[in-house]
């Protein structure tokens, strides 16, 4: 979720909790008001009719006062001295309803110890009316009041968070790669000062390890030549040897391979740097096909061997601009790769349109995922000859290009799908 | 042939020149560039091996060095860096070849004896070896002066064995020389296999002798035995 969603749905529904809390207790205050004024004015009339019996012993006109239904009941026995307030419904024939009322009641005795009893009737319904009309301007104003606030705090939030997703933003573009620093917005927010400089410092430090690392591998990558070279000739040498024994054939034989496995490697991860550092910038134009064509020639042998059938299917030259050592470094990995993992009698196809080339070959099934095949050092198969490097170098040629490699493997066939063109 | 080695590597140069030296070739080794351009302006060499990293100055310097006093040896660069720049302006200024390190010695004999056969027989590019006769200009092989019909690898095979008689070649220098060391072959071993034993079949139903020894664990020898 946002930040922005978040903190508005948090104040949202506190706000609410808080309006419905505060419009609950504003409702039962403002009825608790209601109710002591016309308890009030009970009681007052009452006082009234009260005075009046207790001093004349007449019942007073009480048509006039204050609206209210009065009863006035005089008895000729004395009575206890009593008086509640309470609610109470009362069946109104004309509406064939129960309205609601409130209304006291007042037991004493006059001067002359005779009982009298006052009961005076208030109608609610106009009260609560009013009550239920006073709740429906509350909720409206609470509701409008929330709308500006939520709307005041998102506007708010939104341009105080600005600065933080613009270098959010930046940050997540940070390329490695490209010496380019980061260039965060300038900001009087104290944290987001903060947060920038950790970011610049981050990245700055990233960077410099990234170099370092990179000088070290291609040092070490270059280092490595000359002692392997040593090593090679030594063993070169060594196999020239008369006389030599069984034993030391082998012996030799496996420094041999694994002489010749370092430098693959070796050799595979030079070529990932220099395609990094662009060492191969010159470009021009080149025609795919043609270079598939030039390719094939150099495997003509290999696949003949193997009765691999090579079909091609060019409705397109396929022109490119690119470097040629890359062009010809990338349809031979791929090509290399459709002959080594096939079978014999197996086929090739090459598939060349306007925005696609496409090489289809049977093989053995895969046994891996094929999205990390093109990752470093991963190898589909088990041969130890393979140094696993091949397809992460053509996914590095593919990248500096802005090509785009798919691999897809359906029963037995493999298709790599190269986007040369958008 | 004499040849100067130009690598600072002692445990390198010595086994270059040993390695050349079993071929037959005339060796001696500079582990400087100082010592290198002293040795070639007393001597005349038929071909200089130069490395590009030398400790006291650079390679592609050296060659420059060496050309402009007319040295009319080939020139071959061995470089630990497979640099594409390094090797087009070595080339540009007068080096005859490029080879990257590491590299097998089969490798390094074979563009010796390239290189040595441009420079030194000028319009006789043949090599004779009993009833084979290579002819290096159109690339055609005779034997018993039969025309024999070979595939560009077999050919290539064929010129590589002659460069390196009576030495055991690994299936590995094979597969680099025919493919390039930017492909990654594995079955490759059986390629090799089938090329040999292809090119062994045509010259025998020319009526030649099979030169082609098998070595076992490592390769192959081409041996007039």
């Amino acid at each position: 979720m946002k930040l922005l969603t978040k903190s508005t749905y948090y104040f949202l529904l506190l706000s609410i909790l808080a309006m419905i809390a505060g419009g609950v207790f504003l409702y039962l205050t403002i009825k608790r008001v209601i109710y002591e004024q016309i308890d009030n004015s009970l009681i007052t009339e009452k006082t009234i009719i009260q005075d009046q019996i207790e001093q004349t012993d007449t019942i007073p006109d009480f048509e006039a006062s204050f609206g209210h239904q009065i009863e006035v009941k005089l008895l000729n026995y004395p009575l206890r001295k009593y008086q509640f307030i309470k609610d109470t419904d009362i069946y109104d024939s004309k509406s064939d309803s129960f309205n609601p009322f409130r209304y006291i009641f007042y037991s004493g005795n006059s001067v002359e110890m005779k009982g009298y009893i006052i009961t005076i009737f208030q109608a609610l319904s106009e009260k609560d009316e009013l009550l239920q009309d006073l709740a429906i301007y509350m909720f409206f104003l609470f509701f409008s009041l929330l709308l500006i606030s939520i709307l005041i705090n998102y506007l708010i939030a939104r341009k105080l968070w600005r600065p933080f997703y613009i270098s959010v933003n930046r940050a997540s573009r940070f390329d490695i790669q490209s010496g380019k620093p980061l260039d965060l917005p300038e900001t009087d927010i104290k944290e987001f000062g903060q947060l920038n400089e950790v970011f610049d410092n981050m990245t700055r430090k990233m960077r410099n390890d990234y170099l370092n690392l990179k000088e070290f591998n291609e040092n070490a990558a270059h280092e490595i030549q000359t002692p392997l070279a040593v090593i090679r000739s030594k063993t070169d040498l060594l196999m020239q040897q008369k006389n030599l024994n069984k034993d030391s054939i082998s012996l030799i034989k496996s420094i041999n391979e694994a002489t010749t496995r370092l430098f693959k490697l070796n050799h595979g991860l030079l070529m990932i740097y220099k395609i990094e550092n662009q060492i191969f910038h010159e470009k021009k134009i080149i025609s795919l096909k043609h270079i598939t064509e030039i390719s094939l020639d150099n495997y003509k042998e290999i696949m003949l061997l193997k009765k691999i059938n090579v079909e091609m299917e060019a409705m397109d030259e396929a022109l490119v601009e690119m470097n040629s050592v890359l062009a010809e470094v990338l349809i031979s990995n791929l090509l290399s790769n459709a002959v080594r993992f096939n079978v014999d009698g197996g086929f090739i196809k090459c598939h060349f349109d306007d925005r696609y080339l496409i090489f289809t070959n049977s093989g053995l099934p895969l046994n891996i995922d094929p999205e990390i095949l093109f990752r470093r050092f991963h190898k589909g198969s088990d041969n130890p000859q393979s140094a696993g490097l091949g397809l992460s170098i053509v996914k590095k040629i593919a990248d500096t290009y802005g090509m785009m490699v798919t691999y897809t493997y359906l029963d037995n066939i493999h298709e790599i799908k190269l986007q040369y063109r958008h | 042939m004499k040849l100067l080695i130009v690598e600072d590597d002692r445990s390198l140069s010595r086994s270059i020149n040993d390695y050349l030296k079993m071929e037959g070739h005339v060796c001696e080794v500079a582990l400087t560039f100082h010592e290198a351009i002293n040795k070639a302006s007393d001597n005349k060499y038929d071909c200089i091996i130069v490395d590009i990293g030398l400790p006291d100055g650079n390679g592609l310097d050296l060659i420059r060095e060496l050309k402009s006093n007319k040295s009319t040896g080939g020139i071959l660069i061995l470089s630990a860096k497979s640099s594409l720049d390094d090797k087009l302006t070595g080339l540009k200024i007068g080096a005859d070849d490029y080879l990257t390190k590491p590299f097998h010695f089969a490798e390094l004999s074979a563009r010796i004896n390239s290189i040595c056969r441009r420079n030194k027989f000028l319009g006789l590019n043949e090599i004779t070896f009993n009833e084979i006769r290579i002819n290096t200009d159109d690339n055609q092989v005779y034997v018993n002066d039969k025309l024999l019909t070979l595939t560009k690898k077999e050919y290539d095979l064929l010129l590589f064995f002659m460069a390196n008689r009576n030495r055991i070649i690994t299936k590995e220098s094979i597969v680099e020389h025919l493919w390039g060391d930017d492909v990654i072959l594995t079955d490759s071993f059986d390629f090799v296999y089938t090329h040999v034993k292809n090119l062994r079949k045509k010259i025998m139903v020319s009526e030649g002798r099979n030169y082609i020894k098998c070595i076992y664990g490592f390769g192959y020898k081409f041996i007039d035995s």
